[in-house]
C-alpha cells in the first residue's frame, strides 16, 4: 500500500462520530448508577455523580478510559491462557475449520439442489427447519452426542460453526451454479459437452463469485456459532469461554472488551475471505474501475428492417 | 425450388447443384404454446456459400438456425447437415455457433476462451494453444490474448467469439445476429472482416440478421423470411462481385438487391403496417 486507502477516511470519521455520540450516552446511563453508589455511602475515589460515572466498577456503559484499560489488561501477556490473543486464535481456528467443513457440505448440497428437483423438494424443508433451531439449544446436545464418540475439545465447536454456516453456502452456491445464462449453456451443447464438462468449465467457475459472497455471510455466522458453542458447552479456550467466565465474575468492562474484540475478529475473518477472493478471482480485479461491461454495450441501435 | 425475382442469377443455381451441406425439407416448428415458429421450410445450401436469413422478429430465422444446430428439434420435416441428421452433426462437431451475445467466460483470458471448445473436445494439450493463437491472428486480436473479456469492446468480444467458433475447424459457421448489439460503424468494419475470413477459410456461413444492408453486403444468397406463421418467403441471389469492399455499398447493384429484399419482405407482411 503506497497510498492511504480511500476507505480509511470515512471509517475514521464514523469512528470519531461514534465516540462523540457515545460519551454523553455513557454519562446519561451511568449517572443514576453513580448517584445510587454515592447514596449507599460506599468509599469511592470520586465525589460527584458526574465524576463517578466514568469510574464505576460495574458501569452500565463503560467509559472509553475504562475500555482502554480493560483492553490493555486483557491483551497482555500475549501468550497468557487468560488473555484475548490465544483465545481469539482458538475461536478463529474453530470458525475457519467450521467454514471449510460447511463449504464442503454446502457444495454437495448445492449440487444436489441444482441437479435434482426431487432432492431440493425433499431435503430443503428439513434444512430450513434445522436452521431455525437456536444454536444455544442444539450446541450442548451436539457436544454430548459427539462426546459419545470421543470427539471433544475444539472440534465440536467447529462442527457447530459449520452447522450454521453451511446453509448460506449451499443456497449461495446453488444460485451460482444456476447463474450461467441460457446462451452459455447452449454454447456448451454445441460443443457436445457432457454434464461433467458443463459443470467443470461453466457452472463451477460461474459460481465462484457467489461462493465468496456466501462465504462472507457464512463466516460471520460461523463465528457467532463458534462463540455460542463455546459459551454453552464446557470450554477451556476461546472467546466464548472468556465471555462466560467474565459473565460469572460480573466484570462488565471485560465483557465489553471481549465483545469488541470478537467484533474485530469478525472483521478480520471477513477481510481474510476478501483477500482470498481477490487471489482466486483475478479476472475481477479492477473491474469496477475500468471499461463498461458487455451488458452496457448492448444498446439498441435502431437496426430494424428499414 | 425457390423462384428468384432476378433474371440473371447463374452463380446461385450453380451452387445449388453441388452436394448440399445443409438440406432442409418441409421443416415445421410449433412451440408448446401453439405458436407456429416455422412452417414448411425448404432450403438447400451448397458448401462455401454465405447465406443470410433475414426477416423481422418472429419470422423464425433464429428458430431455423437453432434447428440446424440441434439446439431444438423440429415438429416435422427433415434436416441434414453434411448428410447427417442434426444431432449426429452436432455430436461430430460439424459447426461452430456464434450467438447474439459474445458469451465469453469472464474468468478466462481471451486466449483461454478460444481454447474452451478444444478443451471440451479433448484436443491434445499442445495443439490447443497453437490453434487458439492462430485463430486470434485470424481475427486480429493476437495482442489481446492475455486480456480478460471485460477489457475488450463489444466488437472485439464478438470477434473473440468468432475465433472460438472456428477454433476446432468446423466446415459450417452459424451466426445468430452476431453484430446486432454493435454500433453501425463497428458493424460495417466487422462485416468486411467477416467476408475476408470467409474467403480465407472457405467455410459455409449461415448468418441471421435483421439488417438489409448487412445481408446484401455479406451474402451469396439471402433467405427472406416473414412472420405469422414464420416461413421462407423467397431466396434472393446476390451476384455482387467478390471481394466486396466499402464501395460495394455505393453501387447500383447493391441498391437493386436491397430494394428486392425490401419488396419481398413487404409482400410477406414482413413490415408492420402502421399508416
Amino acid at each position: 500500500m503506497t497510498h492511504i486507502s480511500p476507505n480509511l477516511v470515512p471509517m475514521l470519521v464514523v469512528a470519531v462520530i461514534a465516540l462523540v455520540l457515545y460519551w454523553p450516552l455513557m454519562y446519561l446511563a451511568n449517572i443514576p448508577a453513580a448517584q445510587r453508589a454515592l447514596d449507599t455511602g460506599a468509599v469511592l475515589p470520586c465525589k460527584t455523580a458526574v465524576e463517578c460515572a466514568t469510574q464505576l466498577r460495574s458501569p452500565v456503559l463503560p467509559s472509553p478510559q475504562q475500555l482502554w484499560n480493560g483492553f490493555r489488561n486483557l491483551m497482555f501477556p500475549l501468550s497468557s491462557p487468560n488473555a484475548i490473543p490465544i483465545n481469539a486464535v482458538v475461536t478463529a481456528l474453530e470458525t475457519i475449520v467450521g467454514l471449510l467443513l460447511a463449504a464442503i457440505v454446502g457444495f454437495f448440497f448445492a449440487i444436489g439442489i441444482v441437479a435434482s428437483r426431487a432432492f431440493e423438494r425433499s431435503l430443503l424443508p428439513w434444512i430450513v427447519a434445522s436452521q431455525t433451531v437456536p444454536v444455544i439449544a442444539i450446541a450442548p446436545m451436539l457436544v454430548v452426542l459427539l462426546g459419545q464418540y470421543g470427539v471433544q475439545g475444539w472440534i465440536p465447536k467447529a462442527i457447530i460453526a459449520a452447522y450454521i454456516a453451511f446453509f448460506p453456502i449451499a443456497i449461495g452456491v446453488a444460485k451460482g451454479l444456476k447463474s450461467p445464462d441460457p446462451l452459455s449453456l447452449d454454447l456448451m451443447k454445441t460443443y457436445n459437452a457432457n454434464n461433467w464438462q458443463t459443470y467443470l468449465k461453466l457452472r463451477f467457475p460461474a459460481s465462484i463469485p457467489y461462493l465468496f459472497t456466501a462465504f462472507k455471510v457464512a463466516m460471520a455466522a460461523a463465528l457467532i456459532g463458534a462463540i455460542v458453542a463455546e459459551i454453552s458447552t464446557i470450554s477451556f479456550q476461546g472467546i466464548g469461554k472468556m465471555l462466560a467466565e467474565n459473565s460469572r465474575a460480573s466484570d462488565v468492562v471485560a465483557m465489553w472488551v471481549i465483545m469488541l474484540s470478537s467484533a474485530v475478529l469478525g472483521i478480520l475473518l471477513v477481510a481474510l475471505v476478501n483477500w482470498v477472493e481477490r487471489l482466486v478471482t483475478p479476472w475481477q480485479r479492477a473491474k469496477s474501475v475500468a471499461a463498461p461491461s458487455s451488458k452496457q454495450v448492448r444498446v439498441p441501435q435502431g437496426e430494424g428492417v428499414r | 425450388m425457390m423462384q428468384s425475382n432476378t433474371p440473371n442469377a447463374p452463380t446461385s443455381s450453380a451452387h445449388a447443384k453441388a452436394d448440399p451441406i445443409v438440406w432442409v425439407q418441409n421443416v415445421s416448428m410449433v412451440f408448446q404454446t401453439g405458436t407456429v415458429a416455422l412452417k414448411d421450410a425448404n432450403l438447400e445450401i451448397a458448401p462455401g456459400e454465405f447465406i443470410s436469413l433475414i426477416g423481422p422478429s418472429g419470422c423464425g430465422k433464429t428458430t431455423l438456425l437453432r434447428l440446424l444446430a440441434d439446439l431444438i428439434r423440429p415438429t416435422s420435416g427433415t434436416i441434414q447437415i453434411g448428410g447427417k441428421n442434426p444431432e449426429e452433426a452436432r455430436k461430430s462437431r460439424a459447426y461452430g455457433y456464434v450467438f447474439q451475445a459474445p458469451t465469453l467466460m469472464e474468468w478466462r483470458t481471451v486466449l483461454s476462451n478460444v481454447m474452451l471448445p478444444l478443451e471440451v473436445m479433448n484436443f491434445p494439450a499442445g495443439e490447443r494453444k497453437a490453434r487458439a493463437e492462430k485463430m486470434l491472428v485470424l481475427v486480429g486480436l493476437e495482442k489481446f490474448a492475455k486480456n480478460y473479456p471485460w477489457q475488450l469492446s463489444g466488437g472485439m468480444q464478438q470477434r473473440v467469439s468468432i475465433a472460438r467458433a472456428l477454433a476446432f475447424d468446423p466446415q459450417l459457421l452459424f451466426m445468430d445476429e452476431p453484430f446486432g448489439a454493435l454500433d453501425e460503424i463497428t458493424r460495417e468494419n466487422l462485416n468486411l472482416e467477416l467476408l475476408r475470413l470467409w474467403r480465407e477459410t472457405g467455410k459455409t456461413i449461415i448468418f441471421v440478421t435483421h439488417s438489409i444492408p448487412e445481408a446484401v453486403f455479406l451474402s451469396t444468397r439471402i433467405v427472406v423470411m416473414t412472420p405469422r406463421p414464420g416461413k421462407i418467403e423467397t431466396v434472393i441471389p446476390v451476384d455482387l462481385p467478390q471481394p466486396r469492399t466499402f464501395d460495394t455499398r455505393e453501387t447500383a447493384g447493391f441498391f437493386n438487391i436491397a430494394t428486392e429484399v425490401r419488396e419481398a419482405l413487404r409482400k410477406g407482411h414482413g413490415y408492420e403496417v402502421t399508416e
